[in-house]
């Protein structure tokens, strides 16, 4: 999916401003970096869609949460770069003790009730990984 | 059976429970949804078939570090979901995976059905989410 960043414009979901209608997303990723490429793959994927200029939102749940919390990946980084939403899910946080492990700069700290709501925006795509 | 309700979310639990906190979020996303007015499906695959086994009873085994505490069984868990929920959730499991690995009986809130039934509630959900693999 990597590719040269694509002419749409900045319509909200389902707009046609620049050619193609944009998308949004909600991306959920579960998995942790050390379980394998699983994880910075999704989240590249991620990248793609958010350069290609479609809304994405990614929220990370139960080991997921350690691809954001001290040293983040790259990726994650991407996304805040690009204008993603990245969401950390607070009680996995807490859950693995991290509460006190920095966050980069963009990622939100959000309970379930906010995951929740985008997910039933009839609008929104929405992928558990 | 009864024609499949309309659902915001069909929510296809596939991951084993002793995997990974996958039910813990299963079960908080359920009640999210649930508090948002949300219409919610739930149908359970391979070892998580075994989340609303009748004979888990009420309880589980006690805490030997907390005596005196009780600890709810997922069966409970998903019963009292289901009775506070007013018929905004449905909870189905698959017979051909809960047969597969001993689960002989449900608690009654849980509808079992074959798997080739699967794609009438992916056709009465507005979505579908497939949380886990089997």
């Amino acid at each position: 999916m990597r590719g040269e960043p694509a002419s749409r414009g900045p319509a909200g979901p389902g707009g046609a401003e620049g050619g193609a209608a944009m998308s949004a997303y909600l991306l959920v990723e579960t998995q942790g970096p050390w379980e394998g490429p699983g994880c910075a793959r999704f989240l590249a994927d991620a990248v793609d869609l958010a350069r290609d200029g479609d809304q994405v939102c990614v929220a990370l749940l139960q080991d997921g949460v350690t691809a954001a919390v001290g040293r983040p990946l790259l990726e994650v980084e991407e996304l805040v770069v690009l204008g993603a939403q990245v969401w950390v899910d607070r009680f996995s946080v807490a859950q693995r003790a991290l509460l006190r492990a920095p966050l980069p700069v963009g990622a939100e700290l959000v309970e379930m009730d906010k995951i929740a709501a985008r997910l039933l925006d009839p609008e929104v795509r929405v992928v558990w990984h | 059976m009864a024609r499949v309700p309309r659902s915001d979310v069909l929510l296809a639990i596939m991951g084993a429970p002793h995997a990974s906190d996958l039910v813990t979020s299963a079960l908080r996303l359920i009640e999210a949804l649930l508090d948002h007015g949300g219409r919610v499906q739930v149908w359970t695959c391979g070892y998580a078939t075994l989340l609303t086994q009748a004979s888990l009873g009420d309880r589980k085994p006690r805490n030997l570090v907390a005596w005196s505490h009780e600890y709810p069984s997922t069966a409970a868990v998903v019963r009292d979901l289901l009775e506070s929920a007013q018929g905004r959730l449905a909870w189905y499991s698959c017979r051909f995976c809960g047969e597969e690995r001993g689960v002989t009986g449900h608690i009654p809130q849980v509808t079992v059905r074959p798997p080739l039934k699967f794609g009438e509630h992916v056709a009465a959900a507005n979505k579908t989410i497939f949380m886990g693999v089997i």
